[in-house]
């Protein structure tokens, strides 16, 4: 039991730094950027070449998520903010198009196999019968103060308050004196920052392809339509709604109903339970968990 | 080098038809549909489980029709409720999960696809390859001539009206909801007519035919070739398809390593979709404005 | 106006690039071969390659097919039976090469030999093991035992130390499935019981969720197969979940995984894998580790090899590129046996490999080590 809740929360951990970035950005500039799990690929990949490059794990997991950062302000100047200008769908083929020109430039940088960070090997600990790993402590930790981070510069400091503004009526936010332009972007460059450390922390656990930023996807954003996109700390609770699903479906010995002693759905279901809550709340509660404004198209 | 051309001709018409029924939804409703590989896959897969039963190819058909056209419907349905970003997630989300289940369960074949389909004309050698190209010629005309007449219909402005104004269409008294599921009907129907002439040509079917790269392939045709025009789409389709071709050639041309063929198909795809939307939104063939009756 | 130009333009451009292709240069003997350098199973194609490579070398040094120095147009299947028949079509139409040799996943070889068949051109299947590949057609033929070979002994060697109830954990691709399924074929014939089957999708950063589910049916040990680098974490993640500490670990074609795996992973892990046995196993051993400054990345490059090696012998026996006389060869060749890397080819009625050595691996530090 103690083991099925501690895969959750990692699991949750996961999904929760990347979904709080889409919605956050979302908030402000109104349409999902299907590009920030491939943002977080980058972050895990830039962080494993800086450490074969001689940094330490620190400073290259820090280097990388600032470079992160910057690129994800790049891309939206030169060309999220003027797909926006046309309509919101069409930005979101664009960070669509984006993303698979990063798969190409992982392909030809790293090939299709998969990375590490080098890592001292720790034993593992076992604590109530929960087996965890020190590195698997780590990463929740950091993305727990990450999240904590940001749930503070949102709620106390005064460019959360800007931010909530422009999100909430933009042209009254830049009739107050709100220069929104400069708000939307240190959010897109905060949210680079999460996405990189949403994938450095995978790499602290386990291997990085290619193939990553794919298998991220549906979660995230189940997670963070769940939380109501735009509201970006609801995203977290999206984000363990979602864990719980999957580790519910890939969990469960179904043995007993299939008439075998054991039997498990494959792994590779688990993005279908986050598709399936996806579909329900789209279908009864669009807006998400938290919304209760009725809405039409 | 004939064989080859008329082979990537034959691929260039069945992804011809597969641009006319995106267009159709996203190009003149305005229903942006990143699912559309799963109603293609509803062709070729109606075409392999006809094959493992022993059914006939009209059978095989009928079934891609059934399937496609339940799926079309439940896109439609859930795009009651959703504004066009959270649907187009939406269906992306649930190709991929049919793609999955397809993969994992052993009725569909698995990963390992169901193989063995028979050639369409394979009786003709070796003038088989001519038979097919005529035929899927035929039904890309078919096709076309079937869009054209739609959109240039009472029903075709009432599908740019429900993309431009949706609030102004249901004031007017037109039934969006109803709009909305026979336009999924129809390209369903498109998809799934390709999915069979693919999966009877190929004579292979399997789950690397259902990634959702694919659908993306499908979008860069039509933004390339004119969002809106199907003419446009069609010449975007064949651009494209001739492009993707080319790209082993230019690899034996320049010496280059054979890992850079799958990366420029990423970049001709990604590249070909961002370029357009940047610095020729409206594509090589504009969208001809005022065309209806 | 001007748009209708462009897309005109566009078509000749790209008509005229077709056109510029030059054919190979008339000095050269070429032969196709196709392989997945890209999506899933590229290390294995990547292996594929450097295989290959060495063949090529190999060959040239001898003299060269017909007189002439070999090339081998290598082509991307990119994991797609889409992309690898068009890759076919262009070999044989445009480059015309007399055999193509492909794929690795018998999910695309099968269509791709179907194809190869209907025109009449020799295929040789260097790496699927799947059942089906038996049924492709007269042009086609294998440099690789089929899965039942290699699962029987596996099943056999896996009861002979004495488990009976194993769990199975294998990719989910078609070789994978292929894996699995033989596997339980053979060991529950022999007398033991396949407790529960897992199959993984590759490219994951995580395989947790998996070991916990084969660690549910409390087998008396874990069978599994998987490529390098997801070995080597799955390994790990058995080792941190405390799994290896607990039963043994045994790993269906052992080298694929092995390389990339740190010792303090796999201490005890046993296995089987192809032999690469004899002068010319060796040879290939030695040769691969001086060009690439590494062990085998998979089982698969010696088949690749042996394919570009079988092929050219066949050729130079034929004395010509006529479809019939080069089938002709190879059958003899076949027939007669011929010595590669994987030790004796000898092909059957349906042009299967008949048999090849398998050999028990275990690990000592981080090699392995073949123990009867």
């Amino acid at each position: 039991m103690f083991q099925f809740f501690s895969d959750a929360l990692l699991r949750a951990a996961d999904l929760a730094l990347i979904a709080v970035a889409l919605s956050a950005v979302y908030s402000l500039i109104r349409f999902p950027n299907v590009a920030l799990v491939q943002y977080a690929v980058v972050g895990a990949f830039l962080a494993i070449s800086l450490q074969s490059a001689g940094l330490g794990l620190v400073a290259a997991a820090a280097l990388s998520t600032l470079a992160v950062g910057a690129l994800a302000v790049l891309f939206n100047l030169a060309i999220f903010e003027r797909l926006l200008k046309v309509e919101s769908s069409i930005a979101l083929i664009g960070s669509l198009a984006l993303s698979m020109i990063l798969s190409a430039v992982f392909l030809l940088v790293y090939g299709p196999t998969a990375y590490r960070l080098q890592l001292p090997v720790l034993a593992p600990i076992r604590l109530m019968g929960v087996r965890l790993t020190t590195w698997q402590l780590w990463t929740l930790g950091l993305s727990v103060v990450v999240l904590a981070l940001f749930a503070l510069l949102l709620l106390r400091t005064r460019l959360g308050a800007e931010m909530r503004a422009v999100a909430t009526n933009a042209p009254l936010a830049a009739a107050t004196g709100i220069e929104t332009r400069r708000v939307t972007n240190i959010v897109v460059f905060l949210s680079g920052m999460m996405a990189a450390i949403g994938g450095i922390t995978l790499a602290l656990r386990g291997s990085v392809s290619i193939d990553m930023g794919t298998n991220l996807l549906l979660p995230v954003f189940a997670a963070a339509i769940l939380g109501g996109l735009g509201n970006a700390l609801s995203a977290i609770v999206g984000a363990i709604v979602i864990a719980l699903a999957e580790t519910v479906i890939t969990n469960t010995n179904l043995g007993p109903l299939m008439g075998e002693a054991v039997w498990f759905l494959p792994a590779s279901y688990a993005p279908v339970a986050s598709f399936a809550i996806l579909v329900l709340f789209l279908l009864f509660r669009p807006r998400g968990l938290f919304v209760s404004e009725v809405t039409r198209v | 080098m004939s064989d080859f051309l008329i082979h990537v001709a034959s691929i260039a018409c069945i992804y011809g038809m597969l641009a006319l029924s995106l267009n159709l939804q996203m190009g003149f409703t305005g229903l942006v549909n990143f699912g559309l590989i799963a109603l293609f896959g509803c062709g070729i897969y109606g075409a392999a489980l006809a094959h493992v039963m022993g059914w006939p190819l009209i059978a095989g058909l009928a079934a891609a029709l059934v399937m496609a056209g339940l799926l079309g419907l439940f896109f439609a349905r859930l795009g009651r409720r959703l504004s066009s970003d959270y649907w187009g997630i939406a269906t992306l989300s649930i190709a991929e999960v049919i793609r999955i289940t397809v993969m994992n369960e052993s009725w569909t074949g698995g990963a390992q696809g169901i193989s063995g389909l028979t050639l369409l004309f394979g009786d003709l050698r070796p003038w088989d390859g001519l038979a097919r190209l005529g035929l899927f010629a035929l039904a890309l005309f078919a096709t076309y001539l079937l869009c054209e007449k739609l959109v240039r219909s009472r029903f075709g402005l009432a599908m740019k009206l429900m993309r431009e104004e949706p609030q102004l269409a249901r004031a007017l008294g037109h039934d969006i909801n109803g709009i909305r599921a026979r336009v999924m009907l129809i390209s369903a129907a498109i998809a799934a007519v390709a999915g069979v002439l693919y999966a009877h040509y190929l004579t292979f079917v399997g789950p690397d035919q259902l990634v959702s790269a694919d659908t993306f392939l499908i979008w860069s045709m039509v933004i390339v070739g004119g969002i809106a025009n199907n003419r446009g789409v069609v010449v975007g389709a064949v651009l494209m398809q001739f492009a993707m071709a080319f790209v082993p050639f230019a690899k034996d041309l320049l010496g280059l390593p054979t890992d850079f063929v799958a990366a420029a198909r990423l970049i001709l795809v990604g590249g070909g979709i961002l370029l357009f939307l940047l610095l020729k939104p409206q594509g090589l063939l504009p969208e001809r404005v005022g065309a209806g009756k | 106006m001007d748009n209708k130009l462009l897309s005109l333009a566009g078509v000749l451009a790209l008509g005229a690039l077709f056109h510029a292709v030059p054919a190979v240069a008339a000095d050269e003997f070429t032969l196709g071969a196709i392989i997945p350098l890209s999506g899933a199973s590229a290390t294995t194609g990547e292996d594929q390659r450097r295989g290959i490579e060495l063949a090529v070398k190999d060959v040239n040094a001898k003299g060269g097919v017909l007189g002439k120095p070999l090339k081998v147009i290598i082509e991307d299947s990119g994991g797609k039976p889409q992309t690898a028949i068009d890759a076919a079509k262009k070999l044989v139409s445009v480059d015309k090469v007399p055999l193509v040799i492909g794929e690795y996943s018998s999910g695309i070889t099968i269509p791709l030999g179907q194809y190869l068949v209907q025109e009449g051109i020799p295929h040789i299947n260097p790496a699927s093991t799947s059942g089906l590949v038996r049924k492709i057609g007269a042009t086609s033929h294998s440099m690789v035992g089929l899965d039942n070979v290699s699962t029987e002994f596996a099943a056999r060697d896996v009861l002979g130390h004495g488990w009976k109830n194993v769990t199975i954990l294998a990719m989910n691709n078609a070789f994978g499935q292929g894996v699995a399924e033989e596997f339980r074929k053979h060991f529950e014939a022999k007398g033991g019981k396949v407790l529960s089957t897992v199959m993984y999708t590759l490219g994951q950063p995580s395989y947790r969720r998996e070991l916990q589910q084969i660690e549910a049916a409390k087998p008396d040990a874990y069978v599994f197969t998987a490529y390098g680098t997801e070995g080597a974490l799955i390994m790990q993640e058995a080792f941190e979940l405390g799994l290896q500490q607990e039963k043994p670990f045994y790993s269906i074609l052992i080298t694929m995984m092995n390389k990339d795996t740190p010792a303090e992973f796999k201490k005890g892990l046993i296995g089987m894998d192809v032999g690469y046995l004899g002068a010319g196993g060796e040879s290939y051993r030695k040769d691969y580790e001086a060009a690439y400054k590494e062990g085998f990345l998979s089982a698969y490059g010696g088949y690749a090899h042996d394919a570009v090696e079988f092929a050219a012998a066949a050729i130079n026996k034929a004395g010509s590129t006529d479809h019939a006389a080069v089938l002709k060869a190879i059958d003899e060749l076949g027939k007669q046996g011929f010595d590669g890397a994987t030790g004796e080819i000898k092909l059957d009625a349906d042009r299967q490999r008949t048999s090849q050595p398998y050999l028990k691996f275990k690990v000592e530090g981080a090699k392995l080590v073949p123990y009867e």
